[in-house]
């Protein structure tokens, strides 16, 4: 176990050493302009603490 | 010179008053009583006329793991199997163990003892513990921890004994486990003795004894087994602090090296529906060294409102450009929770992989209202969240490996008086 960790570590440095030097990111930086026109006019309606609630159905 | 009273000779056979059986003494002139194999009756060892002990009317079909007059070595030493016997705990559900009484000539007797496929070797202490409490007895310098307390009986005997034992024989037994090491004691109404063992495997008493097949399979953890986990604890510890502490030395010579060098800051106005501000190019720039990243940062002025920004990085000398899109919006206000906001009046974004070149930028913002903004170019600037992850991709190793130590002492415990998780299991 402390030999194959010692493998990964070193393995983990390693990638952070190659990713700090080439600059590389497995992400991408584009956002979509996902958020409905109905939802921008309405500021505050998709807070996290919106969604803790519940749905119970149209009254 | 007075002469010394002749010794009598020892017995070294008897036959078997209870069923006629020829019994051989293996250990002469130290065994007290001999149990015969075929019938069960318990026969004084050092009587040649084989005085009966204790008779039982049924007939005693106990077969030891380890055949009588079996011969071995364990710890460097020659024994040889002399007796056996079968106890268990009066419990509502009894627990069964088995012990083979070995024997040398010079070093006289061991308990081999085996437990659900554990195995413990042991012999008389030499000597009472110096502290006995409740939960903890010290041995020879070692703190033992309480283990476990039954009331035992004997089951079946067989072969010789140098006390005097026979079934149905009860005793209190305590265990306390320094693994791999053990301390019992037992408590018959006459006296209490203690005995220290020391855990070996299945593997390793089959072999000295040269046994055929298989050892039995270990069912559990057993009381005096030891971790394969804590030798190498204190190992994992200092790995895990020195990978850390390169990780964090790495990004921080990454910080002081690389260039940080701003290439581009310059602010626009953005007004609705205004052609001359939908879509801005800056001056060329120079991004130099190797290839590395870009962080883009858009500041605004926006409030209650979003904007939308499409970007293109253009490489003024190959045509080659990459294009990426951001959102921002701010908003704010007050309900019956209290104040809250939402969203930030800026943006920042890591470009990966940028080779060196002269580049422009072109800006297309887009928004329902007017705002001002502000796009920040920095060229090679190392990312704090990658240190974050391979700090946090090096805890798994070690935390599996503690998750592991711990479940292998929490099975060991839960099968004593103490155990870790509340409930006994029979798992694995």
């Amino acid at each position: 176990m402390t030999r194959a960790y010692a493998v990964f570590g070193t393995l983990v440095l390693a990638a952070l050493t190659w990713i700090h030097l080439t600059g590389w990111s497995p992400s991408n930086v584009t956002e979509e302009k996902g958020i409905p026109k109905s939802v921008r006019d309405n500021p505050g309606s998709y807070r996290s603490s919106y969604g803790t609630r519940p749905y119970t159905g149209a009254k | 010179m007075a002469l010394k009273p002749p010794t009598p000779p020892s017995v070294t056979s008897l036959v078997c008053r209870g069923c006629g059986a020829p019994l051989e003494i293996r250990a002469p002139g130290r065994s007290i009583v001999v149990a015969c194999g075929a019938c069960g009756t318990v026969l004084d060892a050092q009587d040649p006329d084989g005085t009966i002990i204790a008779r039982y009317e049924t007939r005693n079909t106990v077969v030891p793991r380890i055949p009588l007059g079996s011969r071995g070595r364990l710890k460097g030493e020659a024994w040889e199997v002399v007796g056996y016997q079968v106890r268990r705990t009066i419990a509502d559900v009894p627990f069964t163990w088995f012990e083979h009484l070995l024997h040398n000539p010079t070093h006289g007797f061991r308990w081999l003892v085996e437990s659900s496929g554990h195995f413990t070797l042991a012999k008389s202490a030499s000597g009472l513990p110096s502290t006995v409490a409740e939960n903890e007895a010290t041995y020879l310098g070692d703190r033992y921890q309480h283990f476990q307390t039954a009331k035992a009986e004997t089951v079946h005997v067989l072969g010789e004994f140098p006390w005097v034992v026979e079934a149905g024989d009860t005793a209190e037994v305590d265990d306390f486990v320094h693994p791999p090491l053990m301390l019992s004691r037992e408590r018959t109404g006459q006296e209490t003795t203690w005995s220290a063992g020391e855990y070996l495997s299945g593997d390793t008493v089959w072999k000295a004894f040269a046994l055929p097949g298989a050892p039995p399979d270990p069912v559990g953890v057993g009381a005096a087994q030891p971790s394969p986990y804590t030798p190498r604890s204190g190992t994992m510890v200092l790995m895990l602090t020195l990978f850390i502490a390169a990780a964090v030395l790495i990004h921080v010579l990454f910080s002081i090296l690389s260039q940080h060098r701003i290439v581009l800051d310059q602010a626009w106005e953005f007004q609705p529906n205004s052609a001359a501000a939908a879509s801005v190019m800056t001056e060329p720039f120079v991004l130099d060294g190797r290839t590395s990243n870009v962080v883009a940062e858009i500041s605004t002025t926006l409030s209650q409102s979003w904007a939308y920004f499409t970007l293109t990085l253009v490489d003024d000398e190959s045509d080659g450009s990459r294009t990426f899109g951001r959102e921002i919006s701010y908003y704010f206000g007050r309900d019956s929770d209290g104040a809250w906001t939402e969203g930030a009046s800026w943006d920042r974004v890591w470009l990966p992989s940028v080779p060196a070149g002269r580049y422009v930028l072109i800006v297309e913002p887009e928004g329902p209202q007017p705002f001002n903004y502000r796009v920040r170019l920095t060229r090679d600037v190392p990312r704090p969240l990658f240190v974050w992850l391979a700090i946090g991709g090096l805890c798994l190793p070690p935390l599996v490996f503690w998750w592991r130590q711990w479940r292998f002492e929490t099975r060991r415990w839960d099968e004593s008086d103490h155990p870790m998780s509340g409930s006994s299991s029979d798992d694995e």
